[in-house]
């Protein structure tokens, strides 16, 4: 008995925690850093004051007439033929007026709801427009422009400037996947052979982690996305930097590293602009050495994630298109110190 | 202008022996059309399109509409390759000349013997991994006389200049590389002293260009390249296009993303044409790679886009895109017919051109702007053309996308019309076009590029267009742009036109039988069953006996007979990026072959 | 336990572990490559002296259905399909037919693509890992019904071209007749 009270005890202070820690984060639904998930949370906490108080309302009124009329006399069991007219009026009013709260909170809530699902399908001035493209598993980005030798191509990766709405368009190129910042938008599949479209628009600069939310596949798992919202300052200045082709290499073992990842298998599949390389099946890596991750948020991008991730990504990430690549040790090491020039 | 004709020949050690001479035979009777005196008909047939203007007109009247129906075969000589035989046989003197699909044989036919003994053959050997990188069957469409040589391509990109005389070597010029894609089937035009030649794979993301080479050493004289930024394009400050969609700075980077316009195929696989009074060659870039549109967002230039540039240079004087964000492989290498004649009442410089999106372009050759633009069959991928930007509207029901079937695109991807040329006769001023109507459902893909192999990111299933009929040798006039008769045929009429001043338009069709028609009526005047399909092109010819000749190579290939050539299988119906679906009775129909046959009475 | 219902275990158990293979999933291992034996990369049937027999190196991976559903993805991927096709053929020679130009057993298969052939078909071995390659000989046999039903693909995922590979109906391979010179 008294070892279930602990029990109790430090379950309950296991959800008091949780609820407290996931009420921030950089995954986390109840911690907006952006509409459209602003206007969802307000859309829910909203719903969710007015439903607990009429919960709590109703739970008391079935309390209180539970507990109040204890005593029960031979004249209540009685049939009740007819009440006196002053009581019958108050109860139908009562009634009445219950039942028009209730329908008028519904309306309301339907009213609100039906605005919220026109605010998230619309914005009036979009800014920017971004395609994102679900692969198998990893997230193809592109920043789109209307001069397309602006383009930018980048994976797994998304940033954004904060106050800016941002036209969002997906699509698959092989099966279903979904499209969740949990701060800052909710849920939207990614299916092949059909474009959507959705907006964003983040509050203030920040990191934030998506994540993959439709199985797709082994590695449905470890298929994130990592959200930068930027300055408006610093999103011109990375997306001039994204703009620019691959850093030449510069000394004997870069070149001799590009030299390597032209010639072996790499370039079947990765592209690298500004060298020979255009391979689609793999994440571009023109700027690869800026980002924080490799293997779509698998791991940390440090020199001994790459080593490790060149010659055994399998291990890693098993059944990732990547296959494992046997390099000499000083084939890697130039190679290595190619893939980190690529800032 | 006959003058230019009669100065190609000069220097021909055939013309010594040749005892025909150049007289002048009959002029047109009653010209509609060009009213210029170039059709005058030395009765040789130096290049694949009898003059450099492309009519493939010949003047010759011995063989008319009142007496062809008395053609027999004359001679025939096996060419012991049995790929798409798509070239023309060309005589300069009286020597007859044709080269080979891949291996590129070369043969010379003494026209003095009876049954045309070999003179003597070369054979260049390509590299036969060059037939990796060949899309469309490894064919060849033929080669050029001029200054007493020949000068041919050969499928692995070299341009090769022989002895006419004694089929001896002169000079031999690597143009294209194989491991990045580049093969080399159209036949080169020789004008001014230079050999134009342009590249093919526009389905292997190879980096397009056309090159001039020295007739003399073979030495590259210039290379225009068709993407990348203007000093590579040959777009200097002489360069005026008519409309505002063509002029900018740097457009063949701009047009495309990132440094994509590095694999953006925009080859020159077809015909260039060549006005001496301007001083201008003209000459169609191929589609932009991959096929599927959006993995390459923006206009592509140069791709699907008719040059005028100087030959001596290769400076561009003035461009005009066909196809921009060409969605459907509507490649611009169809030939541009250079005539002279009355436009809406004013006599003007024209280039008549079926293009193979499904228009009938009539274009002013000094400026560049589009008179009209008017389909000549069926097309929905597009609604028409703009005439006063010059663009090209499509409709966005037919728009290809990633992983979308679009079902029911009219034209298909070979186009109205594909490479197979047409040609022009003065003297009813009616275009001969021998073309398909074929119909396809596509699916664009992801395309992944590697060096050496394809690049087209589509699926693509060909059939019958809305009448039925899979192909039709049509008489279109320009002026009134309209069709004036049909001839309708159950297969694509993959093979070239020839019209005559006898009244009388041949073409060959896929399953052998070789036709004579009257240019007027479009009625059946004379055919004859060859032993493979046809997809060469026709030519005539007066011999060394003053007699005149037709000659066509048989041989069933190129895209639409691949079916055959290669012996694909009909249940995938996207085998030969989607053309075996409509070809699967062909295996019924034609066997391989290759053969020359002559005609004459 | 009689050895009626022992031998039933055992057939149950035998018939469990059979059918592991077809969803196995390999992710890396390296399987043999074609190349031990040179006398298992003949592809002439014709042999001086008395008939000898090629060793056989079997398909690691042809009763796998999902190393087969690799390969077909590699199909695509390594742009086999751009001469290919989904079997057909154009730039190269059609693969769901009977024709076999230079072998259809798996090791003649795996030296085709590793080491290339004359007529235009590249040289994969530099580009390719071992394991992807044995992935691309089963895809490659599974065209025309060479491999184990059970691992065949049973539909595309794209635009319906031809049958599923399940589907095909296996052809006896035959050697081309057709000299290698005039065709792929």
């Amino acid at each position: 008995m008294r070892r279930s009270r602990r029990l109790h005890g430090v379950a309950t202070c296991v959800v008091l925690v949780s609820c407290v820690v996931a009420c921030h984060g950089p995954q986390n639904v109840l911690d907006p850093a952006g509409s459209p998930n602003r206007i969802v949370n307000r859309l829910f906490w909203s719903m969710l004051v007015v439903s607990a108080t009429v919960w709590i309302g109703v739970v008391g009124a079935a309390l209180w007439g539970a507990l109040t009329r204890r005593r029960t006399t031979r004249e209540d069991l009685e049939p009740v033929v007819d009440l006196p007219n002053d009581d019958k009026q108050r109860q139908t009013r009562l009634v009445g007026a219950l039942i028009a709260g209730t329908a008028l909170i519904l309306l309301l809530f339907l009213v609100f709801d039906f605005t919220v699902g026109r605010a998230l399908a619309e914005h009036p001035n979009r800014a920017l427009t971004i395609e994102i493209i679900g692969h198998q598993w990893w997230w193809e980005i592109q920043y789109v422009d209307a001069d397309p030798s602006k383009i930018v191509v980048d994976a797994n990766e998304l940033h954004i400037p904060a106050g800016e709405p941002v036209q969002v368009t997906l699509s698959s190129r092989d099966v279903i996947h979904s499209f969740w910042v949990p701060n800052i938008i909710g849920k939207r599949d990614l299916i092949p052979g059909y474009t959507s479209s959705i907006f964003l628009d983040a509050d203030r600069p920040g990191t934030y982690r998506a994540q993959c939310a439709e199985f797709c596949g082994v590695e449905h798992a470890k298929m994130a996305l990592t959200v930068i919202v930027h300055s408006r300052a610093d999103f011109t200045t990375w997306l001039a930097a994204q703009r620019a082709p691959a850093t030449e290499p510069n000394d004997s073992s870069t070149k001799e590293g590009q030299r390597i990842f032209l010639a072996g298998p790499c370039s079947s599949c990765h592209s690298i602009t500004g060298t020979a390389a255009y391979g689609t099946i793999g994440p571009d890596l023109t700027h690869l050495a800026s980002r924080k991750t490799i293997g779509a948020g698998a791991l940390a991008n440090t020199r001994g994630n790459l080593a490790g991730w060149v010659v055994d990504p399998q291990s890693l990430k098993p059944g990732v298109r990547m296959p494992s690549n046997q390099l000499a040790p000083k084939d890697l090491l130039a190679l290595l110190d190619y893939l980190e020039s690529l800032k | 202008m006959a003058g230019a004709i009669l100065s190609a020949c000069k220097g021909g050690r055939e013309n010594a022996t040749s005892h025909i001479g150049l007289v002048a035979a009959t002029g047109p009777a009653t010209a509609v059309g060009d009213t210029t005196t170039r059709f005058a008909d030395d009765g040789q047939w130096l290049r694949p399109s009898k003059d450099v203007q492309g009519t493939r007109f010949s003047g010759l009247t011995e063989i008319n509409n009142q007496n062809v129906q008395n053609l027999r075969v004359v001679a025939t000589f096996s060419t012991g390759v049995e790929r798409g035989h798509e070239a023309a046989p060309v005589v300069a003197g009286s020597t007859m000349y044709i080269v080979t699909p891949y291996p590129n044989y070369v043969y010379a036919l003494d026209l003095t013997k009876p049954g045309f003994p070999t003179k003597w053959s070369y054979k260049p050997h390509p590299v036969s991994a060059s037939q990796g990188v060949a899309c469309c069957d490894v064919v060849n469409r033929g080669l050029v006389f001029d200054n007493g040589k020949i000068f041919f391509n050969t499928l692995d990109g070299r341009t090769i200049a022989l002895d006419a005389a004694i089929g001896k070597e002169q000079w031999v010029t690597q143009v294209g590389k194989i491991n990045v894609g580049e093969s080399v089937t159209m036949a080169p035009l020789v004008v001014k002293g230079r050999v134009l030649v342009g590249v093919s794979g526009g389905e292997f993301g190879v980096r397009g260009w056309l090159k001039a080479l020295d007739e003399a050493s073979g030495k590259v004289a210039w290379t225009a390249y068709h993407t990348g930024p203007d000093k590579d394009v040959l777009i200097g400050p002489n360069f005026r296009p008519f409309y505002a969609a063509d002029s900018g700075k740097d457009l063949g980077i701009n047009s495309w993303p990132g440094d994509r316009w590095k694999i953006g195929g925009a080859g020159a696989w077809g015909w260039i044409t060549y006005d001496p009074e301007l001083d201008l060659i003209y000459y169609g870039t191929a589609n932009p790679g991959p096929w599927n549109p959006e993995l390459r967002p923006g206009d592509n230039k140069w791709s699907a886009t008719l040059f005028a540039r100087r030959p001596e240079t290769g400076e561009a004087v003035w461009a005009y895109q066909l196809t921009p964000h060409d969605q459907h492989d509507y490649d611009g290498v169809n030939e541009s017919i250079l005539v002279d004649m009355p436009w809406r009442g004013q006599q003007r410089k024209l280039i008549l051109r079926p293009d193979r999106n499904g228009y009938f372009y009539v274009i002013d050759r000094s400026t560049g702007e589009v008179l009209s633009a008017e389909p000549y069959g069926f097309v929905n991928t597009t609604t028409g053309v703009d005439l006063k930007t010059g663009r090209l509207q499509y409709n966005p029901e037919k728009a290809t996308r990633t992983g979308a079937v679009v079902r029911n695109s009219c034209p298909a991807s070979p186009g109205m019309k594909d490479w197979q040329p047409s040609a022009y006769s003065p003297r009813t001023g009616l275009v001969y076009i021998p073309h398909q109507n074929l119909c396809m459902d596509e699916e664009g893909l992801e395309a992944n590029y590697i060096a050496g192999t394809p690049y087209v990111g589509s699926h693509v299933k060909m059939y019958a267009g809305p009448t039925g009929n899979r192909g039709a040798f049509d008489a279109w006039d320009p002026v009134a742009a309209r069709v004036v008769w049909s001839v309708r045929e159950d297969l694509p009429v993959w093979s070239g036109a020839l019209v005559t001043a006898g009244d009388v338009a041949f073409y060959g069709t896929m399953d052998g039988w070789f036709k004579a028609v009257d240019a007027r009526t479009g009625r059946e005047l004379w055919k004859f069953k060859t032993g493979s399909g046809i997809v060469g092109q026709p030519m005539t010819y007066r011999g060394p006996d003053g007699k005149q000749y037709v000659a066509i190579l048989s041989g069933i290939g190129g895209w639409p007979g691949a079916i055959v050539a290669a012996n694909l299988d009909a249940r995938d119906s996207s085998a030969a990026l989607g053309f075996v679906n409509a070809m699967k009775d062909l295996p019924q129909k034609t066997t391989k072959g290759g053969m020359l046959y002559v005609f004459g009475f | 336990m009689s050895s009626a219902s022992s031998s039933l275990v055992m057939l149950v158990g035998l018939l469990v572990t059979a059918g592991c293979e077809r969803e196995n999933h390999h992710f890396s291992e390296v399987p043999p490559t074609a190349t031990p034996s040179a006398s298992a990369l003949v592809v002439s049937e014709l042999q001086p002296g008395p008939a000898t027999i090629a060793p056989k190196i079997d398909a690691p991976y042809d009763d796998n259905a999902y190393a087969v559903s690799e390969g077909k993805t590699l199909f695509t991927s390594m742009n086999c399909s751009g001469c290919h096709f989904e079997g057909g053929g154009g730039i190269g020679p059609a693969l769901m037919d009977d024709e076999w130009i230079y072998g259809s057993e798996p090791q003649q298969i795996f030296a085709s693509i590793a080491e290339g052939r004359p007529n235009g078909m590249p040289a994969w071995e530099y580009r390719l890992s071992t394991q992807q390659i044995w992935e691309l000989v089963s895809f490659v046999r599974s065209l025309s019904s060479l491999n184990p039903k059970g691992a065949r693909g049973g539909r595309d995922d794209h635009m319906m071209l031809k049958p599923p590979e399940v589907s095909t109906p296996k052809g006896k391979p035959k050697t081309a007749s057709a000299l290698p010179g005039t065709q792929h």
